[in-house]
């Protein structure tokens, strides 16, 4: 059976399954191009929504590139399905795990979510499963549980102060609906649905939780490693085992995905890897860090890259033995066509370190063959001038 | 906690770090003195004193309001000190360690520039300097305020018998870094380490 059959099929028998589970809607689903009247208190979420929209356009993280913020929109536009005039994107240079659509139709999505995803259909389930938390109305259904609880002028007084660095961040403004469990089984749900009726691997739902799981298990720190898993630092409610596992059943006897498709979403990202990789590594949580960069290199492909920045988080973390493993990474990552040029100071460094100065003599050299005129020139010849004990090489 | 929520740009900010400053004054023209770090200034600055939340060996001088120029005068940091206090063991900032390399201490002081704060730091210029007869590095610095505000800076770096002294000057791209600058440089020219 070909793959499109096969989806075909799988898109029947996932709209029939979760016609028939236990994920009962919550909220009757939205109306396509529905505004509500700015006096009633959705009104009031919506003015909240694009107050925040409005400061998105001018803050510094925003990714202007001109073609992955289309991108983006395009798959979040093909899960949408319906929505998809509604759907407004804004990629966020955020290392950090998170996606947000707000009521209005804003949608963040940050850039530690895109260099997670392993694939096209990872990214389309997880943009799935926010547009589910708009289409069902999650979020004002959740504000009228908060409202009910306190009193909306201070609960818009908290969101107030949780502005950060003076910006209204649409996560800030959504932990304040606080999803709850059906909420988030229902997104689940519905996501993948939404996935697969627009030809995505069923099997990527669970694939990209189980791997959040598995980062927030190499965390370096304690605290975190004993933590729930969460889709976004703003959530409320964990991934929890039953959740990926629903997610497993429901995408039962699909096929693997394919190679092709992870190579073509990394063409999308590759030349976003230095930065967002850098912005990774300023988190200094190395242990996540490197299981990020094993995932991102199980593939074969950016290993001069994505080796170099193994180093660099080898040689950010200092522990016992790490300046050895910096050393393995650079001098794997010098080995690739597409390793950085700093790849050659830093080896150089690091052997000079270890002691071993005829192997930083060469890896100086080759840095100073390659990197033209670079700035750094001259703290390299007099690294080299050091190690060759004050003469010049 | 204080550094750590100041934005330049963000005049509420400033102005919850400045009324939490202690020992706020004015720094008329001629020497300057923080611990073992000494320098001339050619105009008046305003000292803002020891920032809660900072390290003791930081200072912030600034002219017109933190918002729109600030020189931090980092006097000798020891080894595993900081220049932005970390708010959980979960969301370490950059420490100090003795004895990196010139390169890793222009690294510390860009990643120590983003956990103020500042969105899209990139350094340039990289280039040497002698104070007070020791190597060190200059290096400029370009960057964003959250907001989206272009900001320039400029910085002088030496490690001095295991301890890193830094002068970092910060200001908008737009008018305010160009017109201070060759105060700063100056400034700079004029550094000394005695500590």
């Amino acid at each position: 059976m070909s793959r499109p059959i096969v989806r075909a099929a799988l898109s029947s028998i996932l709209a029939a399954s979760i016609a028939t589970s236990t994920v009962t809607p919550a909220f009757a689903q939205r109306a396509v191009g529905q505004r509500p009247d700015i006096a009633t208190d959705e009104g009031g979420l919506w003015a909240q929504s694009d107050k925040a929209e409005t400061e998105a356009k001018t803050k510094a993280e925003l990714n202007r590139d001109p073609e992955l913020t289309p991108y983006v929109r395009g798959v979040a536009c093909k899960v949408a399905a319906e929505y998809c005039g509604e759907v407004r994107v804004y990629v966020l240079d955020r290392p950090y795990f998170n996606a947000a659509m707000a009521p209005n139709g804003y949608m963040e999505v940050w850039s530690g979510l895109l260099l997670r995803a392993r694939s096209e259909s990872e990214l389309a389930f997880v943009l799935g499963h926010e547009v589910t938390h708009f289409a069902q109305g999650h979020s004002l259904a959740s504000w009228r549980k908060t409202k009910s609880a306190a009193n909306a002028g201070m609960v818009f007084m908290l969101v107030g102060g949780s502005i950060v660095g003076g910006l209204l961040y649409l996560g800030v403004l959504s932990s304040l609906f606080a999803f709850d469990r059906t909420q988030e089984t229902e997104a689940d749900a519905l996501g993948l649905a939404r996935a697969v009726k627009a030809g995505y691997d069923p099997s990527a739902a669970a694939a990209i939780w189980r791997s959040l799981g598995e980062e927030t298990a190499a965390s370096d720190f304690p605290k975190t490693r004993r933590s729930d898993t969460r889709a976004s630092i703003f959530n409320t409610h964990p991934i929890t085992p039953d959740r990926i596992a629903a997610l497993d059943a429901l995408a039962a006897g699909a096929a693997t995905p394919s190679v092709g498709e992870r190579a073509r979403y990394r063409a999308q990202i590759r030349r976003f890897l230095p930065a967002w990789l850098t912005d990774d590594l300023r988190r200094r949580d190395y242990g996540q860090t490197l299981h990020l960069i094993d995932r991102l290199a199980a593939d074969g492909e950016d290993l001069g890259v994505l080796e170099f920045y193994k180093g660099e988080a080898f040689r950010r973390r200092r522990q016992e033995g790490d300046l050895e493993k910096a050393k393995v990474a650079y001098a794997a990552a010098a080995t690739r066509p597409d390793a950085p040029v700093a790849v050659w100071r830093e080896l150089g460094d690091v052997e000079a370190r270890l002691g071993l100065t005829t192997e930083a003599r060469t890896a100086y050299e080759t840095y100073l063959a390659k990197a033209g005129d670079a700035d750094d020139r001259w703290l390299v010849e007099a690294s080299l001038k050091k190690i060759n004990g004050g003469a010049a090489s | 906690m204080i550094i750590r929520s100041l934005r330049i740009g963000a005049a509420a900010g400033a102005l919850l770090a400045l009324a939490a400053c202690a020992g706020i004054k004015a720094v008329p023209a001629g020497p300057y003195v923080h611990g073992g770090t000494s320098m001339t200034v050619g105009r008046t600055w305003t000292d803002l004193g020891l920032v809660p939340g900072s390290p003791k060996a930081l200072r912030m001088l600034t002219i017109d309001g933190p918002a729109l120029n600030t020189l931090f005068v980092i006097d000798g940091l020891k080894d595993g000190e900081y220049i932005v206090r970390a708010t959980s063991k979960e969301r370490p900032t950059p420490t100090y360690r003795r004895g990196i390399s010139p390169s890793e201490q222009v690294e510390f002081l860009a990643d120590s520039t983003a956990a103020i704060g500042f969105q899209r730091v990139e350094t340039d210029n990289i280039r040497p300097v002698t104070v007070s007869g020791v190597d060190g590095v200059r290096v400029d610095l370009t960057a964003q305020t959250a907001a989206g505000l272009n900001v320039s800076g400029t910085a002088q770096l030496v490690e001095v018998g295991g301890r890193l002294y830094i002068l970092f000057y910060v200001a908008p791209t737009e008018h305010y870094f160009e017109a201070t600058r060759a105060e700063v440089e100056a400034i700079m020219g004029s550094a000394k380490i005695t500590g």
